[in-house]
């Protein structure tokens, strides 16, 4: 035959292993599932963070590499700039150079010209000299019809030319 | 008929036990084991092969659970009260499962009221804890005489009923569910009794029904009709039904299927909400008895 409790019963057994029940119950659950998945939960959080904070260093690391360019870049546009500046700096001088040179050259070639051109004056006058004082001696001869000895003939001469020299 | 609703069955009886004198093992202790290995099996499955990432589907629902538990009890308590989240896991999904085992056929440990006064004597100490810890012993005592002395046997009965009355919330309402399934059970056993005894009374009542629900099916199908065809298989099922009963297969047929639908209410609804009610109790007990 098989017996019932009533509905409603006090039975301190039950009670006392319902009790021991869930705190055995309790400790499954913290051990074998609780624990376990709040581990998990607390690995993929730290997973997490450490991956936002590598993020953020590369973005930072970023960052850097993009101003070290910037200046890098700044830096070679100021520097082309100035080779640049330069070059034309050291054309102009150069033209400046160049043309100076020319000049002087056409100035030299311009001096030792009107020099040439002196000389071959003063060449054409002394070859007009000894003309004159050829003539002049010719001239003479015939006018005093004296011979003077050749000395006192070309001295005399050349006083005469020298007069006729200072007047021309 | 005689409708008889027990409460759990005793397997074993020892007399004489020192301590305790007579010793009765019920059907709620083996009942409870099985809950604990269901729960425990429960557990170990949802713990193992468990990752950090690429999770899957059954680690995702086991994360869902922790982190509903974690929130749940940190809305109603706070954050201080973390190392209570297990203990608070712990009897709900004791108390889902003792609810719903009941749908098994196994008799269900919570409808038994030792169980839920084990888990609220817990609870008791637990807030009795935190009040003398919030209070002082001196001060948690002497909160009995307020606002006057003579007032402290209804203070103290006052507290002795906190437990009493969360435990009793929880056993009645399964109670209730039980005590609705068995009548409606009996009402369907009886009810089937009416309808096949005067069905099954003779095999040609039977086959007649048989060809007519046969009829209205074939007529419904062919016109697409569902006023017809529907009615016509509940026709064909009850005359197969009469038929069966009539050749001597006497089994209470409409209790097949249908006590499913009030326990879809009573037992899962119920079994749930009782469930998460006691749970918030504890919560809110431990809580306003830390203070603030």
């Amino acid at each position: 035959m098989e017996l019932y409790q009533s509905l409603v019963t006090v039975n301190p057994v039950t009670l006392i292993a319902a009790i021991a029940n869930l705190f055995i119950q309790l400790l499954i659950f913290r051990h074998l599932f609780w624990n376990k998945i709040l581990k998990v939960l607390d690995q993929r959080r730290q997973a997490a963070d450490q991956e936002i904070a590598q993020a953020k260093a590369a973005h930072e690391e970023a960052d850097a590499i993009k101003a070290t360019y910037e200046q890098n870049m700044k830096e070679a546009k100021a520097r082309a700039e100035g080779i640049l500046l330069n070059a034309q700096k050291t054309a102009t001088a150069r033209s400046e150079e160049i043309i100076g040179q020319a000049q002087a050259t056409a100035a030299q070639i311009k001096v030792k010209a009107s020099s040439d051109i002196e000389l071959e004056k003063k060449k054409a006058i002394n070859d007009a000299k000894n003309e004159i004082s050829g003539l002049a001696m010719a001239i003479a001869g015939k006018v005093v019809e004296r011979e003077l000895n050749s000395a006192d003939q070309a001295d005399m001469i050349d006083r005469f030319i020298q007069e006729l020299g200072d007047g021309v | 008929m005689a409708i008889s609703i027990n409460g759990a069955k005793i397997l074993a009886t020892f007399e004489n036990v020192p301590l305790f004198g007579t010793v009765q093992i019920t059907q709620t202790l083996t009942a409870s084991w099985l809950v604990m290995l269901i729960i425990s099996a429960l557990c170990i499955w949802l713990g193992s092969g468990l990752r950090v990432t690429n999770i899957s589907r059954k680690q995702a629902v086991a994360e869902l659970a922790v982190t509903s538990l974690l929130k749940f009890v940190r809305g109603n308590m706070g954050t201080g009260f973390d190392h209570y989240i297990p203990l608070i896991g712990t009897i709900f999904i004791t108390s889902v499962v003792s609810n719903l085992i009941s749908l098994i056929g196994v008799w269900s440990p919570t409808a038994d009221l030792m169980t839920e006064l084990a888990w609220a004597l817990v609870v008791f100490v637990l807030i009795t804890y935190h009040k003398i810890k919030a209070a002082g012993i001196l001060s948690y005592l002497k909160g009995f005489l307020d606002p006057v002395f003579i007032l402290a046997p209804i203070n103290v009965l006052s507290e002795c009923f906190t437990p009493v009355s969360m435990a009793c919330r929880h056993f009645g309402n399964i109670l209730s569910g039980t005590v609705i399934s068995t009548l409606i059970y009996a009402a369907l056993t009886t009810a089937n009794n009416a309808l096949f005894g005067f069905l099954g009374s003779s095999l040609y009542a039977g086959i007649a029904l048989v060809i007519l629900g046969g009829i209205l099916i074939g007529l419904g199908l062919s016109r697409k009709k569902k006023r017809m065809w529907i009615p016509g298989a509940i026709v064909a099922v009850l005359g197969v039904l009469a038929v069966l009963t009539n050749l001597g297969a006497d089994y209470p047929w409409l209790t097949i299927g249908i006590p499913a639908i009030p326990s879809l209410y009573f037992d899962w609804f119920g079994g749930c909400i009782q469930a998460f009610i006691f749970c918030t109790l504890t919560t809110l007990f431990i809580k306003q008895a830390a203070g603030d």
